[in-house]
């Protein structure tokens, strides 16, 4: 039995070990650094499409071709972006993305969508009773939207045993609110392969 | 090794599949040795699986008088540690959606599933224990047929929350795990799947998933819902398919279903009562006595309980509406044959584990009796009394899954009135009020009965 005993407290010692390794540790990280955990889709994904989507967007013709003839910016809405991929994507932090991206070039304007949309309105309603006249904005003065953009996000999965191959396939369409013409489609396409442990403590 | 290796790659980048398989492990002399020396500690443990169980015995009787709310206090008032997480988090779940917490039921859900997938990997350390101990001394790691489930009621979940696209995902990954297991035949599964896509408009693709359904069906000899004959009728006509439409029309020998327009230019509600509760796991104990030395050995195996619900079929009607036109229920899933079926499957492992146990224990006792007598019958006594069978599971589940579909024509503030058939209880009715039904929009409601009794307890 005493020959058992360095084997025991060390056994202890292991166990009380992992315990103390079990804490919360906290590293503040730059936002545009890639930590990809579990595979699944993340902010790296969310921004590496935007900024590609959008740059692509702003560098072809139909941008050019609608301020020389309008002489302004053409005024962008987002219609739905559908998550039709097989996870829960955050479509909303997706388009916030798109819509910095855009907004930011000074090349194109934004409209509020539709959700957006109803929250003015009803403020404006609020301020026409509430508001002095000076102040108080006046319902029937909102910019239309020249362009809707839409959009799908798509996924096809690939698994053998524990390695999974993930392809996702993102859509935008900018369509012309005149004349439903579709003026242009981006597409980004990401690839991972995901291994998954094969033990755990 | 907790976290997935991910690479991202070039999608111009042509890549092949490596073949997945599992590592064999031997347990080696040292941990052999160590676990030995441990094994009183881990006794004294594993005495939490047994405070778990009776706290599910509660939570049974709390369901049975239909107070779910009840039941989730219990269950969350139990501290509940690392390897009863997943079969925890699977109760929350279900407790949860019986009293319309649906946002909360998903994340309880979806917390289970991830969890699930983590304990997929094989754990050294567990096997180890459960080869010293018994089986409840690993985490539990939900059989397929129930992690099959956890997709299923998210994804009912977010239809009844009209999150089409959200169910959505939940049946793609659902059909890729089923993909995973293609032996593996769950029609009710793949019903949903196709509830979901007709949700979302989808004709093509919810048609593939009620034909996956019917071939489920067929392949485990059960009988076809009728339910299930009509959409696949009216999506085959809907989309063209003449030769087989013409085939389930000789098939069935179905009179009317409704047509795709039909669907189109009215409401739909789909209403599902999962009745019953699914029954419950015992141990078995096969106990003998040595004649030379007058050791102790004991193997436990679990066993299922027969259980029958009450409730035999659910009738929905539109109030005022007459009665020739109340939509019957169907049986879509019979949830027991799946639970029996996952044991039987399990079963070898099940009896080699325990075989191999009684080998490591008694090993660990004649060691013990050679150094000392007196710690020798204590370890003895020690072994004897932990092993337990494994007698886990998501017993929150309900027995059955009645699912009946009514029409609507586009209207407001609608009621509904749900009957249950076979219950003695006066309670077993429901009515749903302010149903706005529009054209081409369907409704998932859903309701729980659990009374049950327990027909058979010996194995």
């Amino acid at each position: 039995m005493r020959t058992r005993l360095p084997v025991v407290l060390f056994c202890l010692f292991g166990l009380s070990t992992l315990q103390l390794g079990c804490s919360t540790s906290v590293d503040r990280i730059a936002v545009d650094e890639v930590t990809d955990l579990s595979g699944d889709w993340n902010d790296t994904d969310s921004r590496l499409v935007s900024e590609e989507m959008i740059r692509d967007a702003l560098s072809r013709p139909w941008l050019g071709r609608f301020t020389a003839k309008y002489g302004k910016p053409p005024a962008v809405i987002v219609g739905e972006v559908r998550n039709l991929s097989h996870e829960h994507v955050n479509v909303g932090t997706f388009v916030g993305d798109m819509e910095r991206e855009l907004i930011n070039s000074g090349e194109v304007e934004f409209v509020a969508s539709r959700s957006e949309r109803d929250e003015v309105r009803d403020e404006r309603r609020d301020q026409e009773l509430h508001s002095s006249s000076a102040t108080a904005k006046a319902m029937g003065q909102e910019t239309g939207a020249d362009f809707m953009l839409k959009g799908t996000i798509n996924s096809i999965l690939d698994t053998e045993g524990k390695t999974q191959v993930r392809y996702y396939q993102i859509d935008l369409t900018l369509i012309s609110m005149a004349d439903n013409r579709k003026l242009w489609v981006g597409q980004k396409k990401i690839k991972k392969v995901v291994k998954k442990p094969g033990l755990r403590w | 090794m907790g976290h997935p290796l991910i690479r991202r790659i070039d999608v111009s980048r042509v890549s092949t599949n490596q073949k997945g398989g599992f590592r064999r492990f031997g347990l080696s002399s040292f941990l052999s040795r160590l676990f030995e020396l441990l094994l009183p500690v881990i006794f004294i443990s594993a005495s939490g699986c047994v405070s778990y169980t009776l706290n599910k015995a509660e939570i049974e009787q709390l369901l049975l008088a239909q107070q779910p709310e009840l039941a989730l206090e219990q269950l969350e008032s139990k501290k509940v540690n690392g390897r009863n997480r997943a079969v925890y988090l699977l109760d929350k779940g279900m407790l949860q959606r019986m009293q319309g917490d649906l946002a909360g039921s998903n994340k309880s859900l979806e917390e289970a599933k991830q969890l699930g997938t983590q304990l997929s990997a094989v754990s050294f350390r567990e096997q180890s224990t459960a080869m010293s101990v018994n089986d409840a001394m690993r985490s539990y790691l939900p059989p397929l047929f129930e992690r099959t489930l956890i997709y299923c009621f998210k994804a009912i979940n977010y239809l009844e929350l009209q999150q089409g696209d959200a169910a959505r995902v939940e049946v793609l990954q659902l059909d890729e795990l089923l993909k995973q297991n293609d032996g593996f035949y769950f029609p009710f599964a793949r019903y949903v799947s196709g509830l979901v896509f007709d949700f979302n408009n989808e004709p093509d693709n919810a048609l593939i998933a009620y034909r996956k359904a019917y071939e489920a069906y067929l392949e485990r000899l059960k009988p076809v819902p009728v339910l299930l004959k009509q959409d696949l009728l009216r999506l085959t006509d809907y989309l063209s398919l003449r030769n087989e439409h013409q085939k389930y029309v000789k098939t069935f020998k179905l009179a009317t279903w409704p047509r795709q327009v039909d669907v189109r230019d009215n409401g739909a509600v789909v209403m599902m009562v999962f009745n019953g509760l699914i029954p419950r796991k015992h141990s078995q104990e096969i106990n003998s006595q040595s004649f030379n030395d007058g050791q102790l050995y004991r193997i436990a195996v679990p066993y299922y309980e027969k259980r029958t619900a009450l409730v035999r079929s659910a009738q929905v009607r539109v109030a005022g509406s007459p009665l020739n036109t109340q939509a019957l229920s169907e049986n879509f899933a019979q949830l027991d044959d799946f639970a029996e079926a996952a044991l039987t499957e399990d079963m070898p492992k099940i009896i080699g584990r325990a075989v191999a146990r009684v080998a490591v224990k008694n090993t660990a006792v004649n060691k013990a009796v050679d150094e000392n007598p007196l710690l020798g019958i204590v370890l003895n006594i020690a072994t004897f009394v932990s092993e337990q069978a494994d007698t886990r599971g998501w017993y929150t589940l309900p027995q059955e899954i009645l699912i009946s579909r009514t029409i609507l024509e586009p209207s407001v503030d609608q009621t509904l009135e749900l009957d249950l058939h076979g219950s003695g209880n006066p309670g077993a009715r429901k009515n749903w009020t302010n149903i706005h039904s529009r054209k081409g929009q369907m409704q998932v409601l859903s309701w729980y009965w659990s009374e049950s009794i327990v027909t058979h307890r010996t194995p």
